[in-house]
């Protein structure tokens, strides 16, 4: 009789409904079209920039928002990303593809080690993830030999991909978007897979998630080596878009960004980690016509924004969304002479 | 590298840790009373520094106990008005712990910019508050100011111990800390408690923030690293727990100071995360988690 219970649970992933997959398509693209319309190489590479840390964030929303580990870390894992690559193609002469993905490699290997640490709670797996990402500045910034120190590691090639160098920036934006695309469609998809229930699982209630037979550390080990998996990619396509490395990139002020952008877009949600990506990424640079004051309005922003609560920017969309619903759901209603009590939207 | 040379590092990384002590004690008091990982702690410290810093600049024949108490004053306004404005703010609209602590990293954003904005980005060299010269110590040699930093930094937070322990409203703070809802029925206010809290740790940081100052330079950026490592002084020692922030701050200071001369300067906070990684591994409570089993 137990088993019968067990084997009730679907092992099937949740369908998607057309609804989502219209959104998704038209959302991928619009992306995709960006170039059409948009030439200057600076917007451009901006827009590249926030497909690549979107990427790291999607991570990282796997890691906070589905599995509840907070990591301060994700820099480190973006960083040896970054480095491999560079290395890879300048020293050793590989190409591209093999770079990117022995990046993503090369840091979940790195995750591995660090694995133990997930049986760490909360604060303390955040101050951990934060000590390894303060180490691995350091080694990036001391190993001279290595990664160039604080001078830089330069020379890194353009991104080619069979033979053909992506020289206009219209196409490594591309790639950029296809990849983080891929990403999302991929976390998407683990989202709503087995695994995604059962990490869900996890985060809500860790010793419930045990007693019902879930394998719990070796979930969460997965989502924080699939994070650093994805980090590591992110920073193999960083490296070559900006072609010069400084360990700076890697701070752990890095890896607060990254957070930012969970939580700003609105944690758990995939596509507010994209959002958040492009609040931080995007709005220092738009409000540079304020001068110095722009990174204080900046902070003042985000404090604004944490008002929103955890839904963070997708949240308020959402709740705009069910207002304006709301109205014109009223309109038609008084219309037609209904005096249904409208729903209270729920927090 | 003789034993005076040694005495001389033990003094400096005791001083140093009192500074990380006093932040890391903000960052414990904080997240007992509150939950919040409040990271703006390391610029309530520095823009304590840099108000201290200016009264003297208006003031230079201010004792040193004046000019500690301006920065204690100036850093216990700022930490107050933050729980006021913003997270109290947060809390009323029960806003998820995460966001409040995004928040205060906003906050810190914020404080940085502001300074870089008031005090301009160079470094500001602080005259030497606790006179020059040198101390001795049955013939070892030690700087005055070492001395003094090191004294205070024992005597403040030996009045917080007092405070904590025999007074109404330290009490109050305590059973706040261990019991919101119980603590809320016995007639404690839970409002002005976390604005009592956040004024003390406001204080603190102050302190640590002038005798920081006068170690080094008092600079924009100057909270950020030193905030950082308080808050790894603070989980060091368990995090929630004031003694252990004490000992997290004291010990975090001592590692970091023999490793730079014994090992690598290169590597002195990276041997210090090492640390923290192994013990937290060990013992997931860090140090004081250590301490209780091992009695």
């Amino acid at each position: 009789m137990e088993k019968e219970q067990v084997n009730a649970v679907p092992a099937l992933s949740t369908p998607w409904t057309t609804r989502e997959r219209v959104a998704a398509l038209g959302f991928a693209a619009i992306l995709l079209a960006v170039p059409l319309f948009e030439t200057r190489q600076f917007v451009l590479h901006m827009f590249s920039l926030v497909a690549i840390n979107s990427i790291v964030a999607l991570g990282l929303q796997l890691l906070f928002g589905f599995s509840g580990q907070l990591s301060l870390g994700q820099a480190a894992f973006y960083g040896i990303g970054a480095y491999t690559s560079g290395l890879l193609t300048t020293k050793l002469g590989f190409p591209f593809p093999v770079a990117i993905v022995a990046s993503g490699v090369a840091a979940s290997f790195v995750s591995l080690l660090m694995v133990p640490i997930t049986r760490l709670s909360g604060v303390y797996l955040a101050v951990s993830t934060l000590g390894f990402s303060i180490l691995v500045y350091l080694v990036l910034k001391n190993e001279e030999w290595l990664t160039g120190g604080t001078f830089g590691f330069i020379g890194i090639p353009r991104v080619s991909l069979f033979g053909y160098v992506l020289r206009n920036p219209a196409y490594s934006y591309l790639l950029c978007v296809c990849l983080a695309l891929a990403v999302y469609l991929g976390l998407a998809q683990l989202e709503r897979s087995r695994f995604g229930r059962a990490v869900n699982a996890v985060r809500q209630n860790e010793d419930a998630a045990r007693a019902s037979g879930l394998p719990v550390t070796l979930l969460k080990s997965q989502c924080f080596v699939i994070a650093a998996f994805v980090a590591g990619i992110a920073g193999s396509l960083f490296a070559h878009q900006v072609r010069y490395l400084a360990p700076d990139d890697f701070t752990f002020w890095k890896s607060i960004e990254f957070l930012f952008m969970v939580v700003i877009g609105g944690v758990g949600s995939l596509f507010g980690a994209v959002l958040g990506t492009a609040f931080v990424v995007l709005l220092p640079e738009a409000l540079r016509g304020i001068g110095q004051y722009r990174m204080l309005v900046f902070g003042a922003l985000i404090v604004i924004v944490m008002l929103f609560g955890a839904g963070g920017l997708v949240g308020f969309l959402r709740s705009v969304g069910a207002a304006l619903r709301g109205l014109i759901t009223r309109n038609t209603k008084a219309r037609s002479g209904a005096t249904l009590p409208r729903a209270a939207p729920h927090e | 590298m003789g034993q005076e040379y040694i005495w001389d590092l033990f003094v400096g990384a005791l001083a140093i840790g009192c500074v990380y002590s006093l932040v890391a004690l903000g960052f414990a008091m904080i997240i007992r009373a509150t939950g919040i990982i409040h990271f703006a702690q390391g610029e309530v410290m520095m823009l304590g520094s840099m108000s201290a810093l200016s009264a003297l600049w208006l003031l230079p024949k201010l004792p040193p106990g004046i000019v500690m108490l301006v920065g204690m004053v100036a850093s216990a306004i700022v930490s107050v008005a933050m729980e006021l404005f913003v997270y109290r703010t947060l809390r009323l609209r029960r806003i998820p712990i995460m966001n409040v602590i995004t928040a205060t990293v906003g906050m810190s954003i914020v404080c940085i910019n502001a300074a870089q904005i008031i005090w301009g980005s160079e470094p500001l060299r602080y005259p030497e508050l606790f006179g020059s010269g040198t101390y001795g110590f049955g013939g070892v040699r030690i700087s005055p100011q070492l001395v003094w930093i090191m004294g205070m930094g024992f005597v403040i937070m030996g009045v917080l111990q007092l405070f904590l322990k025999h007074t109404r409203l330290g009490l109050a703070l305590q059973a706040v800390a261990q019991d919101p809802d119980a603590a809320q029925l016995m007639g404690a206010n839970l409002t002005r408690m976390m604005l009592v809290t956040f004024a003390i740790t406001g204080l603190m940081a102050g302190a640590a923030g002038v005798m920081l100052g006068s170690l080094f330079f008092s600079f924009f950026q100057m909270g950020f690293i030193t905030g950082l490592k308080g808050f790894i002084a603070a989980t060091l020692g368990g995090l929630g727990s004031l003694g252990g922030a004490m000992l997290g701050g004291i010990v975090f200071g001592l590692i970091e100071t023999f490793t730079a001369v014994y090992i690598s300067s290169a590597y002195k906070d990276g041997i210090g995360m090492v640390l923290l990684i192994l013990i937290l591994l060990v013992s997931p409570t860090g140090l004081m988690g250590l301490w209780k089993k091992s009695k």
